[in-house]
């Protein structure tokens, strides 16, 4: 397999799970919301703040409104955090690679493309808004089933589930940060909140049910942040996801240098401790997570996508 | 449906009177046999099967790629067996010819030795590259894949137009155009044997793998494309697949010390043996053409010198397509395989000679004037077509360069029953057969039909609104 292909049928996939994710963390935050009594409700801005587009929003926009802020996720195809551009760049890569991906693939990536551009105002009114994500997650859910159900487990496939695991890694871990770090913030002044607060987190992560079976009906901080960090069982959780990288690299060629580097993330994540942590502990170990996860994707460009001459 | 009858040019299918021709009888009976609703659902048909197989040419504009449907016409377009025969033999001597003259230039030079070819036309033309001197590739054949423009004239006969010797497009379309028909016309295969055309690809991988060096076993053949944003990147990818073999970028090659190309895969290095590159000679490898090109790989040249990895077409050969040498190929058919020319050529004026030019000044209004080292259709003047001021305009031009003009006389090319809206009416026509030539030589059954979609207009590219139709080699008339 050429390397330029399979760096971008990684990227395919990792932007997939990006747009499925943010179309989820959007949703689950609109439902929060109506969820709390008005003058309590957190800010709009959270969104901005865990795909980390402070900067990109400030150049288009100047009050940190709803509709401002969806009209950047939904409707900017230009600024990087939004859900059109990552469709784009998913379909581009799917484009130049469209043999090594099962036959329907690219028609279904089409038609999501062809989605966002007839709806780029759906982001104004609430109703919209959810029917809106609520299309671009099940056709991103059919994506991914189909390459489940008529994928063939060669290397194209392997590289596919590389980059769908990376990406929902980091996207678990930037939710915990900032919603976090969010929701520290207001301990005690919105006490009557906070339950819902961590429920609307987990939703997002799809992961209400599986928590309740594994760890049970009420959720608190510290054993949130243990299950979606720490889960063995639950497919979002950021070991469940290292635990997967693991697997698939071993079905690659020549990737041994590559799952020492997960195995060490691995074994930090197993260390760590929530209870013990305070919230800036709590940021830092974040952080370095994710920093560790950029060094994965650093090491994934050199054993297997370089192109100058080794 | 109402047929009509041609009576101003030869048309494909019906003769003078309105009948069907040899061959083509049974389409003919059955288009007669429809109504205008059932040919429309006939076209609908067809433009789906174009949607669903995902048939696009691409259009670059606005800094965007924009994907078009290709565009095809549901009434096939009929030639018998018996007359093809013919061709195809004068085609496949024409690459014969072509062959030889091009590894002649680049070695010995007879033929500009003895003055069959004048010098300088061939070592001044832009198209020579000094690079390709004593190079001898494998069977000596440099032009392996080759499409001929062939048209009909008033009476009929074929013609050669020009040969593209560099890297012709269009036949992927000519594969697809068959399968289209299948889906849309299935009633019209029974019983009439069709000559078949999706052989092409692995005629194609034969050829390519008959060119690898030395006696490497399995070589490892790639096609490498300038890109997704080539007009005929779909093509590419086509061929790539349709030979299983992988489709490159130039970042995806490299050439070693010792003159090795190799490819990036994940696994580890992997040689490369026979390149079909689809990249011009002047993007090819910025250590030799130019340097600015990021399309191209540095030291492709060197590998190809020293025989270490074939190139096809090989670069050069377009020394061979220029419009002034074309006038010369029957010449180079007598010279080098001692037979007589068994396709005619377009009759050719050379500005570059005084009488030629004086014709053609004294007639250029009923002449068409090319330039002779652009393609594409670039800066030529049709005389019937065009104003005084424009002819005049063209004949000053000629007379300060006459070196770099030829004139030919307007040709009446053939029509065919083509579906226009609710009516059948007479659209002209050309075809692009494809020529292989290894080890051994091979011509396609048929080849790229364009059809000039506007009414009179003799222009078939599809990005000025030409279509296509599927072409029918058909065996014996029933």
């Amino acid at each position: 397999m050429l390397s330029r292909v399979a760096e971008s049928v990684y990227w395919a996939a990792r932007y997939l799970e990006r747009v499925e994710n943010v179309a989820r963390l959007v949703r689950s935050y609109n439902h929060l919301i109506m969820d709390i009594p008005v003058g309590s409700e957190p800010s709009w801005s959270v969104l901005v703040d865990i795909l980390e587009a402070k900067d990109q929003f400030y150049k288009i926009f100047r009050k940190e409104t709803e509709k401002n802020v969806h009209s950047l996720l939904m409707g900017k195809e230009h600024a990087s955090c939004s859900i059109p551009f990552s469709i784009n760049q998913a379909r581009e890569n799917v484009r130049i690679t469209r043999d090594v991906f099962p036959e329907e693939a690219w028609e279904h990536i089409n038609e999501l493309h062809l989605y966002t551009i007839g709806n780029r105002s759906a982001a104004t009114s609430r109703r919209n808004r959810l029917l809106y994500l609520e299309e671009i997650i099940q056709t991103c859910r059919a994506f991914a089933g189909l390459m489940q159900s008529t994928a063939s487990r060669d290397n194209t496939y392997g590289f596919y589930k590389l980059g769908q695991f990376i990406e929902r890694a980091d996207m678990t871990a930037r939710i915990v940060n900032v919603g976090a770090g969010d929701v520290l913030d207001r301990e005690g002044e919105f006490f009557a909140i906070d339950p819902l607060l961590w429920g609307a987190l987990l939703q997002a992560l799809s992961g209400r049910s599986a928590y309740r079976r594994e760890i049970g009906p009420i959720v608190d901080k510290d054993s949130f942040i243990d299950f979606v960090f720490k889960s063995r069982n639950f497919p979002r959780s950021v070991f469940f996801c290292l635990n997967e990288l693991r697997r698939y690299i071993g079905l690659l060629p020549g990737g041994d240098d590559t799952v020492n580097s997960v195995d060490r993330i691995r074994r930090r994540l197993r260390r760590f401790n929530s209870d013990r942590k305070s919230r800036e502990g709590l940021n830092l170990f974040i952080d370095s997570l994710q920093s560790s996860l950029i060094m994965l994707d650093d090491d994934f460009r050199s054993c297997w996508f370089q192109r100058s001459m080794r | 449906m109402k047929l009509y009858t041609p009576r101003t040019n030869y048309d494909d299918l019906l003769t003078k009177k309105g009948y069907a021709r040899r061959g083509a009888s049974r389409i003919v009976r059955w288009l007669r046999s429809k109504s205008p609703d059932v040919m429309k659902r006939y076209r609908d048909a067809a433009e789906l099967a174009v949607k669903e197989m995902g048939i696009s040419f691409t259009v670059y504009s606005n800094g965007s790629n924009i994907d078009r449907s290709w565009p095809v016409d549901v009434i096939p377009r009929v030639i018998s067996a018996a007359e093809w025969k013919r061709i195809s033999r004068g085609l496949a001597q024409r690459s014969r010819a072509l062959n030889k003259f091009i590894h002649d230039v680049y070695n010995r030079r007879r033929i500009l030795a003895e003055d069959v070819v004048p010098p300088d036309l061939v070592l001044e033309s832009p198209n020579y590259q000094k690079a390709c001197f004593n190079v001898v590739p494998k069977f000596e054949a440099w032009a392996h894949i080759c499409g001929t423009d062939l048209v009909r004239d008033q009476r009929g006969t074929f013609h050669v137009l020009e040969d593209n010797l560099r890297v012709p497009s269009g036949v992927s379309y000519m594969i697809e155009n068959r399968e289209i028909a299948k889906r849309t016309l299935p009633e019209l295969f029974a019983n009439q044997s069709i000559l078949p055309v999706d052989d092409y690809c692995s005629n194609l991988f034969q050829m390519l793998v008959s060119l690898a060096p030395g006696d490497r076993r399995k070589p490892c053949v790639v096609v490498l494309t300038p890109g997704i944003f080539n007009s005929a990147y779909y093509e590419h990818a086509y061929l790539a697949q349709g030979m299983g073999v992988e489709l490159v970028e130039a970042g995806d090659l490299f050439v070693t010390d010792d003159n090795e190309v190799f490819m990036h895969t994940v696994e580890k290095e992997q040689r490369v043996d026979v390149i079909y590159r689809r990249i011009n000679d002047d993007f090819l490898d910025p250590e030799v053409f130019k340097k600015e090109s990021v399309l191209g790989v540095p030291g492709l040249m060197r590998s190809w010198k020293a025989g270490k990895v074939a190139l096809a077409n090989a670069p050069g050969a377009g020394v061979a397509d220029d419009k002034a040498i074309y006038a010369f190929v029957p010449a180079m058919i007598r010279y080098y395989l001692k037979e007589e020319p068994l396709l005619p050529n377009v009759k050719t004026y050379l500005c570059r000679n005084k009488p030629d030019l004086d014709y053609v000044l004294n007639n250029i209004t009923k002449l068409v004037v090319k330039p002779v080292n652009e393609s594409g259709g670039y800066g030529i003047l049709v005389g019937p077509h065009s104003s005084a001021s424009e002819c005049s305009r063209f004949a000053s031009l000629i007379e300060a360069d006459p070196e770099n003009y030829i004139a030919q006389p307007t040709l009446t090319l053939s029509t065919a029953p083509t579906l226009i809206d609710e009516s059948i009416q007479p659209r002209h026509l050309d075809l692009r057969p494809f020529i292989l030539k290894g080890k051994k030589t091979w011509v396609t059954s048929g080849g790229l039909t364009r059809v000039a979609l506007r009414e009179g207009s003799l222009v078939v590219n599809s990005s000025q609104g030409g279509g296509s139709k599927d072409t029918w080699i058909i065996e014996a008339d029933s």
